[in-house]
């Protein structure tokens, strides 16, 4: 854990109305590294990727990409930056062909140029999605629909790529693929934050995991000691 | 009755182009427009002034209404309706779009009085015979330019960066943002393509049948009847919604009695309602845009 980081977030507080639902909340993410947050439903993972995204803005705090100040930057301007968030739930466009799906993942002025040569390198990926070209996105399965909605995320070029609970409702068979392809992404120089539920994979990846309890971290460590952390395990892994 | 039939048809074709704005408006950003008619009315009035004034045929005449429509539309966005949905709830922009209304149509009230106005232009006493049919030129010019309206803005929709981001913004404001959507932007765009839409078609009605300031709740009502019809938010689903109340009109206008037009319009949106509850507020419009 040598690497600069590439995003630090310092005190960071994200409130729905007057419902707090992160509050002095601080972590890193190394460049080239993954990083995980678990923790239990409504912990405060999703306020907490979406407020990094720009998708909410955040009450307090500080959020750092690259050593920019960006706390308070819109969706537009993070993407731009080079952050991009693959929501929980996929959200992929269902009215929209793959190809039109994936052309909105590549819209921010950085990918724009390189839509074509960007196209062929997901469709190299997911060859699936290359069958599938002029399905809509709503017609698929849950597997192809997630496997759309990272494509989607990678045609925006990101430095830094946010994936929010990915495995949820995947076949087993197809969490372990997803777990191989963040690998995969990872190795070819996309920086991870990876937000799970599938806590025994997420640890066996993760260079780095938090665990959030009411919006703050309540534990922090390498993957590999938070698998033998008697918390960790009694809360996560069942034993 | 052959007669009727194609009157309704050709009158729809109008009716198609004042809703399909409407239905725009309501697919993305879920905004009940009650200003809608006062855009169509407006159109009309615009026609009149421009003819007029400067002799402009109603069929050039769309050009500049129509772009006066949509930066109208769009400041009406980003100044009133998004500031009332942001600080409230939709009800706040629904009831501003209603009192905005009111203060329009006083003002084309003083402006010209509320006596009936038609655009009459040089071939609005042509028509052609085909068998028993009779077909006005002018009618056929709004309806041939209608559906040509209505290409262009399929065409929009499914083939342009901006028309792609208006969809996605609708299928999912979050997804579409996340992407590096201003979703903003797309709300003025779609605000004053809706409203360019309404004041063109108020230009056509205004070529086919006299009018006066205050059908603009009429305007509106039909726009809304047209999307429950359709059942889409797309530019096909107002096509036919359109021409289906075109010919619901005619038929009760010709075989019922003038009179009745508007109860027959309420029976129609009541009955839908009943049948398909979720049709238009609901899964059934979501699912479809
Ligand atoms: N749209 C919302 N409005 C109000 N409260 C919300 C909303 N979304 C989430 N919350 C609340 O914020 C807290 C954190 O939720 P979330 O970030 O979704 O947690 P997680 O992703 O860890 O399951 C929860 O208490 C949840 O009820
Ligand atoms: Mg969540």
């Amino acid at each position: 854990m040598t690497a600069a980081p590439i995003l630090e977030v310092e005190g960071l507080a994200v409130a729905y109305g007057a419902a707090f639902a992160v509050r002095d909340l601080s972590f890193s993410v190394p460049e080239g590294g993954i990083v995980a947050l678990v923790g239990s439903n409504g912990a405060g993972k999703t306020t907490t990727v979406q407020a990094i995204a720009g998708a909410m803005r955040p009450r307090a705090g500080r959020v750092r990409l690259a050593g920019a100040e960006v706390a308070g930057a819109d969706c537009a301007e993070m993407v731009r930056r080079g952050v991009t968030l693959v929501p929980e739930g996929r959200l992929v466009f269902p009215q929209m062909t793959v190809d039109e799906n994936l052309r909105m993942g590549g819209l921010n002025a950085r990918a724009a140029p390189n839509v074509t040569r960007n196209l062929a390198r997901v469709f190299e990926l997911f060859p699936r999605l290359a069958e599938r070209r002029n399905q809509l996105g709503g017609s698929m399965s849950g597997g192809e629909q997630q496997m759309l909605a990272i494509a989607r995320g990678l045609m925006a070029e990101p430095r830094l790529m946010i994936l929010d609970e990915p495995s949820l409702g995947l076949m087993p068979k197809l969490v372990g693929e997803l777990f191989g392809l963040i690998q995969r992404l990872n190795g070819e120089g996309i920086t991870i934050l990876l937000v799970e539920q599938n806590v025994r994979q997420t640890l066996q990846i993760a260079d780095r995991a938090y665990v959030l309890e009411k919006g703050r971290v309540v534990l922090s460590g390498a993957g590999s000691d938070l698998l033998d952390d008697p918390f960790v395990r009694k809360a996560f892994l069942g034993h | 009755m052959l007669q009727t039939i194609v009157n309704g048809l050709l009158y729809g074709g109008t009716l198609s182009v004042a809703a399909v704005g409407f239905s725009l408006i309501f697919g993305v950003m879920n905004v009940i427009n009650l200003a809608h008619g006062v855009f169509v009315v407006g159109g009309a009035y615009a026609a009149l002034a421009l003819w007029t004034g400067l002799r402009l045929d109603p069929i050039l005449a769309l050009v500049p209404i129509m772009a006066g429509g949509f930066v109208v539309g769009a400041a009406y966005q980003r100044f009133v309706i998004g500031p009332a949905v942001r600080r409230g709830s939709p009800v706040a922009a629904l009831l501003v779009t209603f009192g905005l209304s009111l203060v329009v149509v006083n003002g084309l009230t003083i402006v010209y009085s509320s006596a009936v106005r038609n655009v009459s232009p040089a071939y609005a006493f042509f028509s052609v015979r085909i068998g028993d049919v009779t077909i006005d030129a002018v009618r056929a010019i709004a309806f041939v330019t209608a559906l040509v309206l209505i290409a262009a803005l399929a065409l929009f929709l499914r083939t342009t960066v901006w028309g792609r981001m208006i969809r996605a913004t609708a299928q999912s404001e979050l997804a579409a943002r996340l992407c590096g959507v201003d979703a903003r932007r797309v709300y003025a765009l779609t605000f004053g393509v809706g409203s360019a839409f309404a004041a063109g078609s108020g230009v056509l009605i205004g070529m086919i049948m006299p009018f006066t300031p205050a059908e603009e709740v009429q305007w509106t009502v039909y726009a809304f009847v047209v999307v429950v019809l359709g059942g889409v938010g797309s530019p096909a689903g107002a096509m036919l919604g359109g021409l289906l109340l075109g010919l619901a009109a005619t038929l009760t206008q010709t075989y019922v009695g003038p009179v009745y037009t508007n109860v027959v319009m309420f029976m129609i949106l009541l009955a839908m309602l009943l049948v398909r509850p979720n049709g238009i507020l609901g899964s059934a419009f979501r699912a479809s845009r």
